[in-house]
C-alpha cells in the first residue's frame, strides 16, 4: 500500500509539475503585450532548407519575418506523410497554422474541417480576379473559398535540340519522331509510367489530346490513348522500364541521353540546368489532337482549422502572394505563378513555354477531386494492362469499373 | 511436537505479507511497460479493430460521430475481387518468401555450422542483408533488376540467356519474384542463426549411428538432420511466415505493389485504402484480416507445440 501511495504522489507531483510548467508558459505568452507571441506554424511537404525544393520557401518566409518581426516555425513533412500527418494533428486540435497542401486536395481537406474557411478575408483582399480559373476553381468548396493557389506547374515537352529539330506538334508526329530517334539503347520518349497517381500522367494528357476527360477511359478517345502507348512500346519509342519510372527517373532518362525527349513538369528546368550544363535542350507545349491541355499541378496556401492566429496567418499568406516576392521566389523553386500578373515569367523562354501551356491545365473539378488518386491510379493499372498484352478494350472496361465506382457513378 | 509445529508455523503469516509487499513494488515497476505497451499495441489495435465497424471517412476521422455499420464493411470487402486478389498475393508472397528463406537459410546453415577458414567474416558479411535498413536493400535490388542497366541483366546478356532488356519489376509475374526474392535475401541470415543454434543441438552420436547403419551424406540429412530441427524449423517458419505476412516497405519500395496492381498485397492495399483513398473502415477491414490469418496460424503452432512437450 505504501508503494502505491508513493507512486501516487509521484504522479501527482508530475501532474503538479507539468501544470506548473504550462501554466507558466501560459502566461508568458498570453500575458503581457511586452510578450512575444507564439511563432506562426507552417507546414509543407516542399523540403527541408537544405534541399533546393525546399531552400526557397525557406528564403521567402525568412524575408517576410524580417518584414514584419514576425517569428515563423516551418515544419518539412515528407510528402508520402504529409496528409496523414495534418489530419492526425488536426483531429487532436493541433494543426498547423498555414497548411501548404496539394491543390487537388483542398475540398477534402475543407470537408473533412481541417482548414478554414477564408471567404471573409479573400472578400475584403480583392485580388481573386489575378489568379488564373483553373487554380482558384481548386480552392473552392461549398461556394466557400478556402485557400489561395501558392503556384502552379504543368507538364510540357523537354526535347534535346542535338537531336530533335523541331518538337512534334501532333500525337501523330510524336509517335513517329520518337521511333525515329529511338535504338541503340535510347528511346525517343520517356514519362513516368510508374505504380499509383503518379504514372498516369502521361495517359490523363494523352486522352485530353484524343478529347476526352481522364475519367471517360472506357471511350473510343481512352481506347486511342491506350492503343498509342502501346504502339509507342512495341515500336521502340517508348521504353517498356518507363512502367517502373517516376518522374526523376524520366528526367535521369533525358539528362542522360537515353531519350531524345520527355514529358515532364517545369521541376526541371533549374535541376537540368545546374547539373547537365552541357545538354542541349529546349522545351515546347504539348503534341495538340482535339486538345493539348496539359495536367495542373499545384498547391494552396491553407489555414488550419485549429489555428488561433488567422490574422497573423492571413498576413504572411498574403505576403508570400505578392508578385514581386514571386518573382523572385518561383523561378528559384522551378515553379509557375498562380496568378497573371507576376513579373519576369516571359523573360525566360523555357519558363514562357510553361506559362503558355499553364493556360490550357486540366484539373478535376470539386466533385472529382477528391477521387483523383483513385482515377489516376485505375488509368495507371489500364496502362500497364495495355502494355502487357491485355486486349486495349477490356484494359479500359476494367479501369472504367473502377472510376465509376469510385466516383458513385456506377 | 506440537510447539515445533506451532513454531513452523508461526513465522509464515509474518513472511507471506512481507513477499506480498515485494511483489507489488515488483509489479510497480513494469507499470511504465505495460502503460506503453498499452498505449502503444494495444488501443491502437482495439481503435483500428473498431474503425473496421464502422462508417469511417477523413471527416469522421477529423469531426468524429463515425456510425456504427455492423459488419457491412467486411460484406463490402469480401464482396470486392480486389481485397481477395490482395489476400491472395499475400499468401503467394507469403509462402514464396517462406519457402526461398527457410531453404536458403537451411543452406547457409549447413554450411556455417562446419568450422573452415574465412567463416566468421563471411557470416558477419551475411548479416548484412539483414541488418541493412530496408529502404538500402530495396534500392539495391531495384538497381540490380533494372531492365536497362541492372546487373542481373548483364549477366544475363553476357551468358547468352537473353536478347535486350528485360524489365523485372514491370511485368506481373517477374515482378513478384523480384519481390519474393529480396525480402528472402534479408530475411535469411536471420533463419540461419536460428538454424545454426538448430544444428548445434544436434547430438553427434545419431550421425555416428547413422553412419555405422551405412547411411550416406543425403540419407543422413533426411533422417537425422531434418527430423531433429523440426522444432526450430517450425518456428523459423512460421516467424518468417508472420514477418513476411506484414511486409510493407520492401514491396512498396520496389514496385508499389505494382505494375497493375501484381504485387499489391493487403498491406499495401490496406495503405492504399487508408492513405491513397481515405478509406479508413476498409482499411481497417484488411489490417484485421492481417491480425487474424498470423493469430490463428499461431494458435495452431502453440498448440502442436504443447502436444509434442506433453507426449
Amino acid at each position: 500500500m505504501r508503494a502505491v501511495r508513493i507512486a501516487g504522489v509521484a504522479v501527482a507531483a508530475a501532474v503538479l509539475a507539468a501544470a506548473g510548467c504550462s501554466s507558466g508558459g501560459g502566461s508568458g505568452t498570453g500575458g503581457g503585450a511586452a510578450e512575444p507571441a507564439e511563432p506562426l506554424s507552417v507546414w509543407q511537404f516542399y523540403g527541408d532548407e537544405s534541399m533546393p525544393t525546399g531552400k526557397p520557401l525557406y528564403d521567402l518566409v525568412a524575408r517576410y519575418e524580417q518584414q514584419s518581426g514576425t517569428d515563423v516555425d516551418i515544419r518539412f513533412i515528407p510528402y508520402d506523410d504529409f496528409n496523414r500527418t495534418l489530419t492526425q494533428a488536426a483531429a487532436a486540435g493541433d494543426g498547423p497554422d498555414i497548411a501548404l497542401i496539394s491543390a487537388f486536395d483542398t475540398a477534402a481537406m475543407a470537408d473533412a474541417g481541417v482548414i478554414q474557411d477564408l471567404s471573409p478575408q479573400v472578400q475584403a483582399w480583392g485580388q481573386q480576379g489575378a489568379y488564373f480559373p483553373t487554380g482558384w476553381e481548386s480552392t473552392q468548396a461549398d461556394g466557400k473559398t478556402y485557400g489561395i493557389p501558392h503556384l502552379a506547374d504543368a507538364y510540357a515537352v523537354y526535347y534535346n535540340t542535338a537531336m530533335v529539330q523541331k518538337a512534334p506538334t501532333t500525337w501523330a508526329e510524336m509517335e513517329s519522331t520518337a521511333a525515329a530517334l529511338s535504338g541503340q539503347g535510347r528511346a525517343g520518349l520517356a514519362v513516368s509510367g510508374i505504380e499509383g497517381a503518379e504514372g498516369a500522367t502521361g495517359l490523363a494528357i494523352r486522352m485530353l489530346a484524343a478529347g476526352v476527360q481522364p475519367t471517360q477511359i472506357d471511350s473510343p478517345g481512352g481506347h486511342a490513348a491506350l492503343e498509342s502507348f502501346r504502339r509507342m512500346v512495341a515500336s521502340g519509342a517508348l521504353s517498356e522500364g518507363f512502367l517502373t519510372w517516376n518522374e526523376e527517373d524520366a528526367k535521369n532518362q533525358f539528362a542522360t541521353g537515353q531519350a531524345a525527349m520527355m514529358i515532364n513538369s517545369a521541376t526541371y528546368v533549374n535541376i537540368l540546368r545546374e547539373e547537365n550544363p552541357d545538354l542541349q535542350w529546349s522545351v515546347a507545349v504539348l503534341p495538340s489532337e482535339a486538345t493539348g491541355q496539359t495536367m495542373l499541378s499545384a498547391e494552396n496556401l491553407t489555414i488550419g482549422a485549429t489555428s488561433d492566429d488567422v490574422d497573423r496567418a492571413w498576413d504572411l499568406i498574403t505576403f508570400m502572394q505578392r508578385p514581386e516576392e514571386l518573382q523572385v521566389y518561383l523561378p528559384e523553386r522551378n515553379k509557375l505563378p498562380a496568378r497573371n500578373d507576376v513579373p519576369g515569367t516571359a523573360e525566360d523562354p523555357v519558363r514562357a513555354v510553361f506559362a503558355q501551356q499553364l493556360q490550357q491545365a486540366w484539373a478535376p473539378d470539386a466533385a472529382l477531386a477528391p477521387h483523383t488518386t483513385e482515377l489516376l491510379t485505375a488509368l495507371q493499372a489500364a496502362l500497364q494492362q495495355a502494355i502487357s498484352g491485355t486486349p486495349v478494350p477490356d484494359a479500359a472496361r476494367s479501369a472504367q469499373a473502377t472510376i465509376d465506382e469510385a466516383l458513385g457513378t456506377s | 511436537m506440537t510447539a515445533v509445529l506451532d513454531r513452523t508455523r508461526t513465522p509464515a503469516p509474518a513472511h507471506r505479507p512481507r513477499r506480498r509487499a515485494g511483489n507489488r513494488t515488483d509489479q510497480l515497476f513494469l507499470l511504465p511497460a505495460v502503460a506503453f505497451v498499452a498505449v502503444t499495441v494495444v488501443y491502437p489495435l482495439i481503435y483500428s479493430v473498431v474503425q473496421a465497424f464502422q462508417d469511417v471517412g477523413l471527416r469522421e476521422v477529423i469531426r468524429g460521430g463515425a456510425d456504427w455499420v455492423g459488419f457491412a464493411n467486411f460484406a463490402d470487402q469480401f464482396g470486392r475481387a480486389e481485397f481477395w486478389q490482395a489476400l491472395w498475393l499475400s499468401l503467394v508472397y507469403t509462402v514464396g518468401t517462406v519457402v526461398l528463406t527457410y531453404a536458403g537459410g537451411l543452406a547457409l546453415a549447413l554450411l556455417f555450422v562446419r568450422r573452415f577458414a574465412g567463416r566468421n567474416v563471411m557470416r558477419a558479411l551475411l548479416m548484412l542483408a539483414w541488418i541493412l535498413p530496408t529502404v538500402v536493400g530495396a534500392n539495391v535490388w531495384r538497381w540490380l533488376l533494372d531492365g536497362s542497366y541492372g546487373l542481373l541483366n548483364a549477366v544475363l546478356r553476357g551468358l547468352g540467356l537473353i536478347d535486350g532488356d528485360l524489365f523485372w519489376l514491370g511485368q506481373p509475374g517477374p515482378a513478384m519474384v523480384s519481390v519474393i526474392a529480396a525480402t528472402a535475401w534479408s530475411f535469411a541470415p536471420f533463419a540461419m542463426i536460428l538454424l545454426v543454434a538448430g544444428l548445434q543441438g544436434v547430438p553427434t552420436m545419431l550421425y555416428e549411428a547413422a553412419r555405422i547403419d551405412g547411411a550416406g551424406a543425403w540419407q543422413q540429412f533426411r533422417h537425422v538432420t531434418l527430423p531433429a530441427l523440426r522444432p526450430v524449423s517450425v518456428t523459423v517458419m512460421l516467424l518468417i511466415f508472420i514477418f513476411a505476412f506484414k511486409t510493407f516497405d520492401t514491396i512498396y519500395l520496389m514496385t508499389r505493389g505494382g505494375p497493375g496492381g501484381a504485387t499489391l498485397t493487403l498491406p499495401l492495399y490496406a495503405f492504399q485504402e487508408a492513405f491513397e483513398f481515405r478509406r479508413y473502415d476498409t482499411a481497417a477491414v484488411a489490417t484485421t484480416v492481417m491480425l487474424l490469418v498470423p493469430l490463428v496460424l499461431s494458435i495452431f503452432y502453440f498448440r502442436s507445440l504443447r502436444r509434442e512437450e506433453t507426449a
